[in-house]
């Protein structure tokens, strides 16, 4: 368990440490892979097929914010729609349109969950949502993953049925009109599907915020047999023909997922809860404190001594050479703030005179600069040594 | 002279700042009623497109036959149909919205109350600094 805790530190600061590139990144690559999905699962309209396009598309979204990622998703999708049939463009748009307008509005937040629904239904993981989603997300995110639940069968439905809605015959406009809605509006796979996510992501919601140990994990374990339950009985109901080996197999593997996140978001120690209660003049507080389970990263320090030097400046040595006893990668930018300071490396090297405030200042300078803690120590023997 | 307190408290109040606290300001810069009147309004606007766009499906759906009987039928009675689910959808969507938008509001209060109690913090600080 200690290993575990020691990689999930390692990832939080590498994490801490580059996320101003790492986002960006995942942003791209999750544009890409949802792009290529469209492409993969329309792809009528060759002009945009190239995946040069889609490489500047994604790499544009990496940029913006998120709710630009889904708008080039739905212009792709329109574009696609259009090549195939105006008809399907039409109800396509007008869907795309609804959410915005009823609901996107409320949850601009998990705008990701409708891009990464479809993306987890091509991955054949599409139970992770709203299990993901009811541990880290709120009650409205069930919207989102409805939304982005939608659109997976509604190009599914597009996509299988292709052949009809390219028909060229312009008296069957209407007709193919009718069957797009019809297919969208009378799927009851999907139906099934959005209820069964929308109550399961409420369910994990509800349960991992009741005080009770291991809340989450329960949480995880029941959304995932709810979730198996509603499909299931969706199937004997109304006849979907859904994968029932399928259903369970993904359904295993997104519950591990689920507690993969869980250790990463939570990760508390349970058996270590302490109870307390107190009273001020208002209210009695019964408070039940969870410690977090946190281990210290082993830190490495790059250290580089030179041991003539270092013996020289021992001794007192005062000339006008600069002389750095002991050099570390940390020392670099305290040299700039002390030259800046005009007081101390100059002190060093030319012997001038200077009062302990503004040793003091320098020193509080030096632990203000980022660097490994081994290395300030260090740095600070030095300015004492001055 | 830096003080540690003083940095700490400024870090956090930077964070929330960029983060939270951005959309939480604008929220608060508005009147309770002003912000949810706003927000209602659009709602009505939303949801009055919305409902064009689905009636507009609806039509499209089975145009002929509406085209069919649109000289046999009471026009004054659909009419009046429509509006009524015309009433009912922006009706229902405004009181969503009204009770949405009055818990972000009281949130984003709450929250703002506890950044300007920082903030008075860090002033003090700065005047305890001052005088030491």
């Amino acid at each position: 368990m200690s290993s575990l805790l020691e990689i999930k530190e390692v990832v939080k600061r590498i994490y801490s440490k580059y996320d101003t590139y790492i986002v960006p990144v995942f942003k791209f690559l999750i544009a890409f892979i949802a792009f290529m999905c469209i492409k993969n699962q329309l792809g009528f309209m060759p002009r945009i097929n190239n995946v040069a396009i889609l490489l500047i598309a994604a790499l544009v979204c990496s940029f913006l914010p998120v709710g630009f990622m889904i708008f080039f998703a739905a212009v792709f999708i329109l574009l696609h729609c259009y090549a195939l049939a105006l008809e399907a463009a039409v109800v396509v748009f007008c869907l795309f349109l609804l959410m915005f307008l009823l609901f996107f509005r409320f949850t601009p937040k998990d705008a990701l969950c409708v891009i990464l629904t479809p993306i987890c239904f091509g991955l054949r993981i599409p139970y992770v949502m709203p299990l993901a989603m009811g541990l880290i997300g709120t009650p409205a995110s069930a919207i989102s993953v409805g939304c982005g639940t939608i659109v997976y069968y509604m190009l599914h439905f597009i996509s299988q049925n292709s052949t009809a809605l390219g028909a060229t015959d312009a008296g069957e406009a209407m007709a193919r009109l009718r069957m797009v809605i019809d297919g969208i509006l009378g799927n009851k796979e999907m139906l099934i599907t959005v209820v069964a996510f929308v109550f399961t992501l409420e369910l994990v919601y509800i349960i991992k915020r009741l005080s009770v140990d291991h809340s989450w994990t329960i949480a995880s374990i029941a959304g995932t047999i709810a979730d198996v339950m509603i499909l299931l009985l969706g199937d004997l109901m109304y006849d979907t023909n859904v994968s029932v080996i399928g259903i369970l197999f993904g359904s295993i593997v997104s519950l591990g997922i689920a507690l993969i996140i869980q250790f990463f978001v939570l990760g508390v120690d349970y058996s270590r809860t302490e109870k307390v209660q107190f009273e001020d003049d208002e209210y009695y507080y019964y408070v039940k404190a969870v410690p977090k389970m946190t281990v210290a990263a082993p830190e490495k320090t790059v250290k580089k001594i030179n041991s003539q030097m270092g013996r020289a400046a021992h001794t007192g040595h005062t000339s006008n050479v600069a002389t750095q006893p002991v050099r570390t990668r940390s020392e670099y930018p305290q040299q700039r703030r002390a030259s800046a300071g005009g007081m101390v490396r100059q002190g060093a090297a030319g012997n001038t005179a200077h009062s302990p405030e503004h040793r003091n200042v320098s020193r509080q300078a030096a632990s203000m600069t980022i660097g490994t803690q081994h290395g300030q120590q260090e740095n600070d023997d030095d300015f004492e040594e001055i | 002279m830096l003080n540690e307190d003083r940095i700490i408290l400024m870090t956090k109040l930077a964070s929330y700042e960029n983060g939270e606290g951005r959309k939480n300001v604008a929220i608060g810069n508005y009147f309770r009623s002003d912000y949810i009147g706003i927000q209602t309004a659009k709602s009505v606007l939303s949801a009055t497109v919305a409902f064009a766009v689905v009636f507009g499906m609806y039509v499209l759906y089975d145009l002929e036959n509406f085209m069919l009987n649109i000289y046999k039928m009471d026009l004054f009675v659909f009419a009046k149909n429509v509006l009524t689910w015309y009433g009912v959808v922006v009706i229902g969507y405004a009181l969503l919205t009204f009770f949405i938008c009055t818990y972000r509001y009281n949130k984003a209060r709450k929250s703002l109350k506890n950044y300007y109690a920082n903030l008075k913090k860090l002033a003090s600080l700065y005047e305890k600094n001052k005088y030491s």
